[in-house]
């Protein structure tokens, strides 16, 4: 048993060295007057927005499911998940697949900007005083500087299960109970 | 990569392999647990299990399972070379049983990556007890260690070369022999053997022909039409040999010739020539006393030498195969009966995932082609679509058929379902001290893969309830005048597109009053409502609330109260759902009604606001179009409808979930009387679109569950659809 995981780590490590020409490059997004980055291994594919089932009984920010190629996923509006004004959706709007632990959603953005590099060094811890909105921190893990423009890095497993939020949830849905 | 591949492969190798062997194993155990000892062929059947496990549990260094499985096949190696009288039967498939157990259970831990670490001590010590047991005193004084260490020995060896080179003896001789069976012989490939067996005993190198014997029974008829020919080199000389060949009832004549040394190199060339009036044709009416003696004797010689004179891939016989004989003649005991062997069919082992992916792309062919027969960019008049239309329907076609047979690929029998509950039924009966007959009918039932795997622990409860609570004990049993024996039916059977599965006992039933009791206690019963107003079926369904047990005492088994709420949960979670039939004093009848397959289901498709849903067919009774003066309306919001004299609660599917733009008068719109359980309620939509075969996905699991949603499907234009889930819609 023992050798055998033995090999396994050194497999693993073989293959995180393969991920390396991904490491530090970041997709890069706009929402309202923002511009996010996330980690390009968990970008699967950019699509064009289409056709959103809506899906009763849900939050807000969860717009619905989209048909991808067969596969059924859910759509998440990065905006009101912020909690920023809803926006109109035209033919810039995007659909961000992400998948984390092997979970697909896709992400709805006003306008994809471009992938960039940002070294380790020009990322900077968020800042633990926040500016006005404090919810936005949250997800956010970094700042990252490329040339004079700032990107907010995304932690996209936090974007989409959020502790805090999870636990309103459950609070809510224990009033609805009582009622 | 490839290494990470090789492992892992390995592993799901190992943890697939061994799974199965251990299931065989059980199903074989089981089914012989009545007779008073196993029969050869599971003796040594479950010898090469415990062999195969030992061995690749050893490459894979799972030392524990090595331990135990390696002690088992002690055991039996003992038992298959020794026939020792008065084993124990039932310990000894206890022992198997718990053997079988520990492994599974550490392969259970494998496969969850946990650590196994099981310790194979306490089992490995009562094996060793068991065996020393059964050795008794004449061959006790072996000492065990030197046993175990002898025994695994010389097993499984690669057959051995069978033709021994041709020693240069001079005194050898050449011989070709032709033997000739009477044409209404059976099975002449056998006989054959024996000679060869016997034969073997003088041989210096021996060739045969038809050469595949024992695996390939076609030859029999060879054999008789052609003769069975042997090249023999041997120092013995004709008349030995023909004694050794000797004569039965079955065979017509033997002829030996004697020849040289290189016709004997050159095989089989037996001419007409050849086989000439030279020798004289042997006297057949020797006494078969003696040639069974000497066929016994060959046998003995087998079972030493162990050489198998086919290619090991044959699986009809693997090495170590066939050398057991019954004991003494006279004793007999009384075997299992033989199970008939299936027809063999070839199978591959195909990862589910990828079976899944082949459902998903197929599903997506029948999208793809609606939506390419039905484009819109055809509907320009004046096409002449003659010859399209002929390709489509022939398309049409061939991905109907397509959806068939990925259908019925994944449907598997219940056969290894209900062996587990063969097992349950034992062990229970067993703790329980009652004798129980277990009765399997339709285990050939086809169901969908996921569903089988659904079903298994609901079954396993209601069976342990019924060997638990539901037979009585011996003596209960007798004084109410019934067989001491009790008897657990399970059967299955096909009907309607559903699959049907009940378990039957012939036990004490339920107690009606009992029950009523208890649901008083707990506030359950409406106190609106008169005792004898609740149907049998309305009471019975009581036992499947929460918190519901009317066993006083509590088993080790059953009696806690949490179980059969579950039961019914995991039921109705794959669309099924729970009855119950009882009378007391004669037994109960639980029957689980559970579709076929989860994944394509017909559907109605309808729309409501902007979105559509789909709703299974089964589940509407009927659609009316209403007026407004059917309706009722409750001062706190509830509304009610009044259709041919009967009252429904209705449902408005925009309000209840919130959506937009729906319409709100009920005249505008359909409304579907949905029935599930007895329970109908009314459900208003905009309007019908139509039916249509839907195959199910779920709801991602991103988004939490949703009151009255199932899942999701893919509709003809490719959006997407929600499936209405009419049990939660009811609730």
């Amino acid at each position: 048993m023992e050798n055998m995981s033995e090999l396994k780590r050194q497999v693993d490590e073989e293959h995180s060295s393969e991920r390396d020409t991904q490491k530090g490059k970041y997709m890069t997004f706009k929402s309202g007057n923002e511009y996010f980055g996330l980690e390009i291994q968990y970008v699967n594919e950019i699509i064009q927005l289409q056709a959103i089932t809506a899906i009763p009984e849900t939050e807000d920010y969860i717009k619905g499911l989209i048909n991808l190629r067969g596969k059924v996923i859910p759509v998440v509006d990065v905006r009101l998940r912020f909690k920023q004004e809803p926006f109109e959706y035209n033919d810039r709007t995007c659909i961000i697949v992400i998948n984390i632990k092997s979970m697909m959603v896709g992400l709805i953005v006003e306008k994809i900007a471009e992938v960039v590099e940002i070294k380790e060094d020009n990322i900077l811890p968020p800042p633990s005083v926040g500016r006005t909105d404090k919810v936005q921190n949250k997800y956010v893990y970094g700042i990252g500087k490329v040339g004079d423009a700032v990107k907010l890095l995304l932690d996209p497993d936090k974007l989409l299960n959020d502790q805090d939020l999870t636990v309103v949830e459950q609070a809510n849905e224990m009033n609805v109970e009582e009622d | 990569m490839a290494e990470e591949f090789s492992t892992d492969g390995m592993l799901d190798m190992y943890l697939f392999e061994n799974g199965q062997l251990l299931e065989q194993l059980q199903d074989m155990v089981l089914e012989q647990k009545d007779a008073d000892c196993f029969d050869e062929d599971s003796i040594n059947e479950i010898f090469r299990t415990m062999h195969t496990i030992k061995g690749s549990s050893g490459i894979m260094m799972f030392d524990e399972i090595t331990a135990v499985a390696h002690k088992l096949e002690d055991v039996f190696y003992f038992l298959r070379e020794s026939h020792p009288e008065n084993v124990p039967h039932l310990e000894l498939v206890d022992h198997v049983l718990e053997v079988a157990d520990f492994i599974s259970n550490e392969m259970e831990k494998i496969r969850n990556g946990e650590p196994v670490d099981g310790q194979a001590g306490e089992i490995v010590s009562t094996l060793d007890e068991f065996l020393n047991k059964i050795k008794g005193g004449g061959e006790g004084g072996k000492g065990k260690k030197k046993k175990g260490a002898e025994v695994p020995e010389n097993k499984h060896e690669e057959p051995k070369q069978f033709y021994i080179a041709p020693m240069a003896t001079s005194a050898s001789h050449f011989y070709k022999i032709y033997v000739s069976f009477f044409p209404e012989t059976e099975m002449a490939n056998v006989h054959a053997y024996k000679i060869v067996y016997a034969l073997k005993e003088v041989a210096e190198d021996i060739l045969y022909s038809p050469e595949d014997i024992i695996s390939d029974p076609d030859c029999a008829e060879t054999i008789i039409k052609e003769g069975f020919k042997i090249l023999l080199q041997a120092q013995a000389s004709e008349e030995e040999i023909r004694k050794i060949v000797g004569v039965g009832y079955d065979i017509e004549k033997v002829d030996i010739y004697e020849c040289k040394a290189e016709e004997f190199l050159q095989g089989f060339d037996f001419t007409e020539q050849d086989l000439a009036p030279a020798a004289p044709v042997i006297d057949l009416e020797s006494s078969v006393e003696e040639i069974d003696s000497r066929t016994q004797a060959a046998e003995a010689e087998g079972e030493k030498e162990e050489q198998k004179p086919e290619k090991p891939a044959k699986p009809a016989i693997a090495p170590g195969d066939f050398v057991i004989k019954s004991k003494e003649p006279g004793k007999q005991k009384k075997l299992a009966k033989d199970k008939p062997k299936g027809e063999k069919a070839s199978f591959i082992n195909v990862n589910v995932s990828k079976m899944d992916q082949l459902m998903e792309l197929i599903g997506e062919l029948v999208i793809s082609e609606s939506v390419v027969l039905q484009n819109s960019d055809l509907k320009v008049p004046g096409l002449n679509l003659d010859n399209f239309n002929k390709a489509a329907a022939q398309l049409s076609k061939i991905s109907t058929d397509l959806q068939n047979v990925i259908m019925s690929m994944r449907m598997v029998p219940l056969t290894n379902t209900f062996q587990k509950m063969n097992r349950i039924v034992f062990d229970v009966s067993r703790k329980l001290g009652k004798d129980i007959e277990f009765v399997m009918v339709g285990d050939q039932t086809e169901v969908d893969k996921n569903i089988v795997e659904h079903i298994s622990d609901p079954l396993m409860h209601i069976v342990r309830n019924s060997v638990d609570h539901g037979i009585e004990s011996k003596e209960e049993r007798r004084d109410s005048g019934k067989p001491e024996k009790g008897k657990v039916t399970l059967s299955a059977k096909t009907e309607a597109g559903k699959v049907w599965i009940s378990v039957e006992d012939d036990g004490g039933g339920l107690d009606r009053e009992k029950i009523m009791a208890k649901a008083r206690k707990q506030g359950i019963l409406d106190e609106t409502r008169t005792d004898s107003s609740y149907t049998d079926k309305e009471v019975f369904q009581f036992i499947t609330l929460p918190g519901f047990s009317t066993n006083e005492v509590v088993t080790e088994y059953s009696g806690r109260g949490v179980g059969m709420d579950v039961v019914v949960q995991n039921i109705q979670a794959i669309g099924g759902s729970l009855e119950i039939e009882s009378k007391k004093g004669f037994g109960t009848i639980m029957s689980l009604k559970i579709p076929l397959t989860l994944a394509i289901i017909d559907g109605i498709v309808m729309e409501t606001g902007h979105s559509s849903f789909v709703m299974e067919t089964g589940a509407i009774k009927e659609f009316v179009r209403v007026k407004e003066d059917m309706m009722i309306h409750e001062p706190n919001g509830d509304e009610y409808i009044m259709i041919r004299g009967e009252c429904f609660p209705v449902l408005r599917l925009g309000r209840w979930y919130g959506l937009t733009e729906y319409k709100e008068s009920v005249e505008e719109g359909v409304m579907l009387i949905l029935e599930v359980e007895d329970k109908k309620v009314c459900l208003l939509v905009d309007k019908l679109i139509g039916e249509q075969e839907i195959v199910v996905k779920p709801i991602p699991s991103y988004i939490k569950k949703v009151k009255g949603l199932s899942g999701c499907t893919q509709l003809g234009d490719g959006s997407i659809a929600l499936i209405l889930d009419a049990p939660g819609l009811i609730e």
